[in-house]
């Protein structure tokens, strides 16, 4: 199944399953959790299922396209089911078989692997999925979120697409797979995995990423002063001052004290936006529904 | 007689809180069953990655009834007069739920009152664990614990299912939004129905019939056995991996276990690497050959009989290729620069937030070691012992320690011996994180030794100084285990070394940042380090505890010559006269404690025991002046004991306590002498001799 297929194949699935198909955020992020369908959705009582294909940005990890499995941007399919249901292993199960994945004749396990997000004041617990031995997702229940203790709770499966692709074709590079129409997934991508390396490594403007850093965090900061304040704005300049922390960090150029600073600054501002977003929620009288409402337990 | 079986379905619960869970719920069950008086009940907790399970046999139907003997009234306020019952006894009649006429007198020492002998039926024991079972499962506590859905519930994951029943009738009760009943579910993917189950003492039967182990005990022999054979088939044998099975046996319902190969040319990687990758990556089980050689075969675990169309082991031979050719790339990547230019970039790197960065543990670590090379009068050249500080620490930054944390040191060795470092550099770089506590080797070199104790000196310091110390049971920075290695390459170098002194230079270097007054700091680490040093004489060196004590309070800072004067007490501290000499040592103490020393006047000596005394005590010191510089301890021993006899006797007829001043004096100082020569060896007063005070 090439990766087109595959992205197709999901999408329709969880579609089926009552998620509403959203895009990838037009913001650079490092992982689909950043993406305001889950950071803001999962807070609050407000129900909602959504799935979408988020790319992420990780500097640090691209490998001028010399290693044949690391990428500095690669694609996260996220799903989010809240509140998290009862028959979730099922429902992921079946989303197997969409892939043409059939579980009678494979080996699926679910390894305890939590999750933890120091930057968004998050964590959840949670299970790798082993296919054959390959963890082809990552599965967790949220627990808290921009430092909120979370109900009802979320569920979050995300599948590392090019992994996925790479074991189902069975190739032994990221570069190798088809993504769609014959075409393979280096064709597409590989020139700007080397650029975007050198560019990260060698070449991004120290000075100027730390000015932006600033300029962003302040900016997080006046959105969220704003009467009322200004919630999506606010976390898209968070998120901007996240990713320009992954390049200053990719560039060698964040020191040891200076590190846990710059995280701290970030969730400084991850966290209140989530406060701001829960009070607006509440105030606009949750408008997706209340699912703690007149319910005694599930 | 019942068989109870209490069976929780959940999603995949941790390996690492299944063998809490199942301690926890044998202990509660059977501490609950003796409570209600169901003694000697034999509780089995069980479970696999989806289920905890408990069967309990041999269950009486319901408790014996218990009569109890209830007092009333005094007679004379129960009945008037008339003899007729007033209503005190009704009263008391109603109370016992019995007729009057069932009531009866007893003679007390404050006279005759009512009584009832009333019975209290026994409650079913269906009754009893409908009662128990949601309390005991709530009270279920789990490394990490979670809610889902809407948030109501927390266990370790979520719950689906609650099959609970005496013999074949169910047990009713609710715990986490979920009834109890029969209905239950076979292995996921083998036998995937739910279906009921008729009755309790056939459980475990029906589930292996449904492809579901639920004895972790059987699991575990299934894999090992499997593991031979297929490990034969190949013409190899497992390497023994008592741990990685354990964990496996809790991953899975069916002990599955199939084997896979990869191609040799990965073979050509450290040894080390493709362990890591097989086994802490992978949790595949390594084979071997005879001589222990790596072979290019694996074992992985599976949770199914069968691997039907191939697939599985295709998918994990997969896998495995492509983690290798991944560390592959490290590899070669890390030895495309020489290895030196890695120490750039130490600084870099966070060692501890307010300690710093590894380049500046490194530098106090090369400082240390300096110093510590110079005690020890080791030849080695000041520079070297820096540059190698901070070249054991360079693979920190190398692609593959980032990717397998659990080869530092390891590769850091392979990189320096690949490019041709000097052995004693390359062995250092491999083993300076060794011994992990009193386990392991210390590093063959001296290098190695020096920088491992100065590294882990350091760390120690450091974090005392930063008010990260251990607390209770909990150590989570391994401070105890550092201490512990310390005390071992010490005592295994045989290092005169004052490790007292050398702990405080490791304070100095982290002063700056200590975060209470420097002298609190210093007894802390120094008492801290103590105590590791007694655990080694107990649990390594096998002295008692207050042999341990005595010798420790004359003075442990030498930990070789400590050892040796532990195993010497220890050795003779059961002998007739050495145990007379102890408790006589004891009377000495007691008497000089509160004085000074003094200075010893034979012309005030009126008695001979006293000269005698006094010729011992000259003749024990001559050969503590020997003895001691040729460490020959036992035999420094030795000498305690003719001065027994003389003390007892000079006790017996001396009253140290004189109305003369000077005479007294003189006596306690004769004592005292005494005393502080003993206290050379061992503070003997710290034994806990039979017949002493």
């Amino acid at each position: 199944m090439d990766l087109q297929s595959l992205i197709l194949n999901l999408s329709h699935y969880w579609a089926d399953s009552g998620c509403i198909v959203q895009q990838g955020y037009d913001v650079e992020v490092g992982a689909g959790t950043m993406h305001p369908e889950t950071f803001l959705r999962v807070l609050g009582p407000e129900p909602y299922r959504v799935a979408y294909v988020q790319p992420s940005r990780r500097p640090a990890d691209a490998r001028y396209g010399e290693n044949p499995f690391r990428l500095g941007r690669h694609l996260q399919m996220q799903v989010i089911l809240k509140p998290s249901p009862h028959n979730i292993q099922e429902l992921y199960l079946k989303s197997l078989e969409a892939l043409g994945i059939d579980p009678a004749v494979h080996d699926i396990r679910f390894e305890e692997d939590n999750w933890e997000s120091p930057t968004l004041g998050a964590w959840g617990v949670g299970w790798q999925v082993l296919l054959d031995g390959m963890e082809i997702t990552q599965f967790t229940d949220f627990q808290q979120a921009g430092g909120i203790e979370l109900a009802p709770m979320t569920a979050e499966l995300t599948y590392g697409l090019e992994r996925i692709s790479m074991f189902l074709q069975r190739k032994d590079s990221i570069y190798d797979i088809e993504w769609g129409g014959g075409i393979s997934y280096g064709l597409i991508r590989l020139s700007d995995e080397r650029e975007s390396s050198t560019y990260g490594f060698e070449v991004a403007d120290v000075d100027m990423l730390r000015r932006h850093f600033e300029d962003w965090e302040r900016e997080a900061g006046r959105c969220l002063e704003h009467e009322p304040p200004l919630v999506v704005p606010a976390l898209e300049a968070t998120l901007k001052t996240s990713h320009l922390f992954n390049l200053l960090d990719a560039r060698g150029a964040v020191s040891v004290t200076e590190r846990v600073g710059l995280i701290g600054r970030v969730r400084r501002n991850a966290v209140a936006a989530a406060q701001a977003y829960t009070a607006q929620r509440e105030k606009m009288g949750w408008p997706l529904g209340n699912a703690l409402e007149g319910k005694e337990a599930e | 007689m019942a068989t109870f079986l209490l069976e929780v379905r959940t999603e995949e619960i941790p390996a690492n809180a299944l063998p809490g869970a199942r301690r926890q719920l044998e202990q509660l069950f059977t501490k609950h069953l003796a409570d209600v008086g169901f003694d000697g009940i034999a509780v089995r907790a069980l479970s696999t990655s989806l289920r905890l399970v408990v069967l309990a046999e041999n269950l009486p139907d319901r408790q014996a009834d218990r009569k109890e003997e209830m007092m009333g009234p005094p007679a004379r306020v129960a009945f008037d007069n008339d003899g007729n019952p007033t209503k005190a006894a009704e009263g008391f009649a109603k109370k016992a739920g019995l007729p009057l006429d069932e009531i009866h007198r007893v003679e007390t020492p404050k006279g005759e009152y009512l009584a009832a002998t009333v019975t209290h039926t026994g409650r079913t024991t269906t009754k009893i664990l409908a009662e128990a079972t949601p309390k005991i499962l709530a009270a279920l506590r789990f490394p990490k614990m979670m809610r889902w859905g809407l948030g109501t519930h927390l266990f370790v994951r979520p719950v689906h299912g609650i099959v609970a029943l005496l013999d074949s009738e169910i047990v009713s009760f609710t715990s986490f939004g979920i009834a109890s009943g029969r209905s239950t579910v076979g292995h996921r993917v083998h036998s995937p129905d739910a279906f009921d189950l008729a009755q309790a003492d056939d459980y475990q039967a029906t589930l292996e019939n449904r492809s579901v182990m639920v004895d972790p005990e059987d699991r575990r022999q299934a894999l090992e056995d499997r593991a031979q054979s297929l490990a034969a088939a190949a013409g190899c044998r497992p390497h023994p991996d008592a741990r990685l099975v354990a964990e496996h046996v809790e991953l899975v319902e069916w002990p599955g276990l199939i084997s896979g190969s990869f191609e040799t040319r990965f073979l050509d990687l450290p040894p080390e690497v493709v362990v890591s990758t097989l086994r802490h990556h992978q949790k595949c089980l390594i084979l071997e050959d005879e001589a222990g050689t790596l072979l290019p075969h694996f074992l992985a675990v599976i949770d199914r009989k069968d691997d039907p169309e191939d697939l599985i082991r295709l998918g994990n031979e997969w896998v495995i290729r492509a983690r290798l050719a991944d560390a592959g790339f490290f590899f070669d990547e890390d030895r495309k620069q020489p290895f030196e230019d890695n120490l750039s970039r130490l600084e870099r790197v966070e060692w501890h937030r307010t300690l710093g960065s590894l380049e500046a543990k490194a530098e106090r670590v090369g400082k240390l070691a300096v110093s510590l090379s110079e005690a020890l009068e080791l030849d080695q050249k000041a520079a070297d012992l820096c540059r190698a500080a901070r070249l054991v620490k360079a693979d920190l930054v190398t692609y593959m320690v980032g990717e397998f944390p659990e080869l530092q040191g390891i590769m850091g060795g392979h990189y320096l011996r690949l490019e041709g470092a000097d052995e004693k550099l390359w062995t250092a770089a491999r083993d300076h994180y060794r011994p992990v506590g009193f386990e392991g080797a210390p590093p063959v070199s001296a290098e190695g030794r020096v920088l491992g104790l100065a590294d882990r000196l350091d760390t120690i310091a450091g974090l005392f100084a930063v008010g990260e110390k251990p607390t209770g049971s909990r150590d989570p920075l391994g401070l105890r285990r550092a201490a512990q290695a310390v005390v071992k390459i010490v005592v295994e170098s045989g290092w005169a070394l004052d490790l007292r002194s050398s702990l405080l230079k490791a304070v100095d270097g982290v002063a700056e940042h200590a975060g209470e007054d420097l002298e609190t700091l210093q007894e802390a680490l120094v008492d801290f380090l103590a105590d590791r040093v007694r655990r080694w004489l107990t649990d390594m060196g096998g002295v008692a505890g207050d042999t341990a004590d005595a010798v420790m309070a004359a003075s442990w800072s030498s930990i070789p010559e400590t050892v040796a004067r532990a195993q010497a007490l220890e050795a003779i501290r059961n002998d007739e006269t050495f145990r007379a000499l102890a408790l006589a040592f004891k009377r000495v103490r007691n008497i000089t404690d509160a004085y000074a020393d003094g200075e010893i006047d034979p012309s005030l000596f009126e008695h001979a025991e006293e000269s005698e005394l006094h010729g011992k005590i000259i003749d024990f010191h001559t050969a503590l002046e020997q003895l001691l510089p040729e460490h020959r301890i036992s035999e420094a021993f030795q000498a305690m004991v003719p001065i027994a006899d003389t003390l007892d006797r000079f006790f017996d007829e001396v009253l140290v306590m004189a109305e003369d001043s000077n005479i007294r004096a003189n006596r306690i100082a004769l004592l005292k002498t005494l005393g502080q020569d003993f206290l050379t060896l061992a503070d003997l007063s710290k034994l806990q001799i039979d017949g002493g005070e």
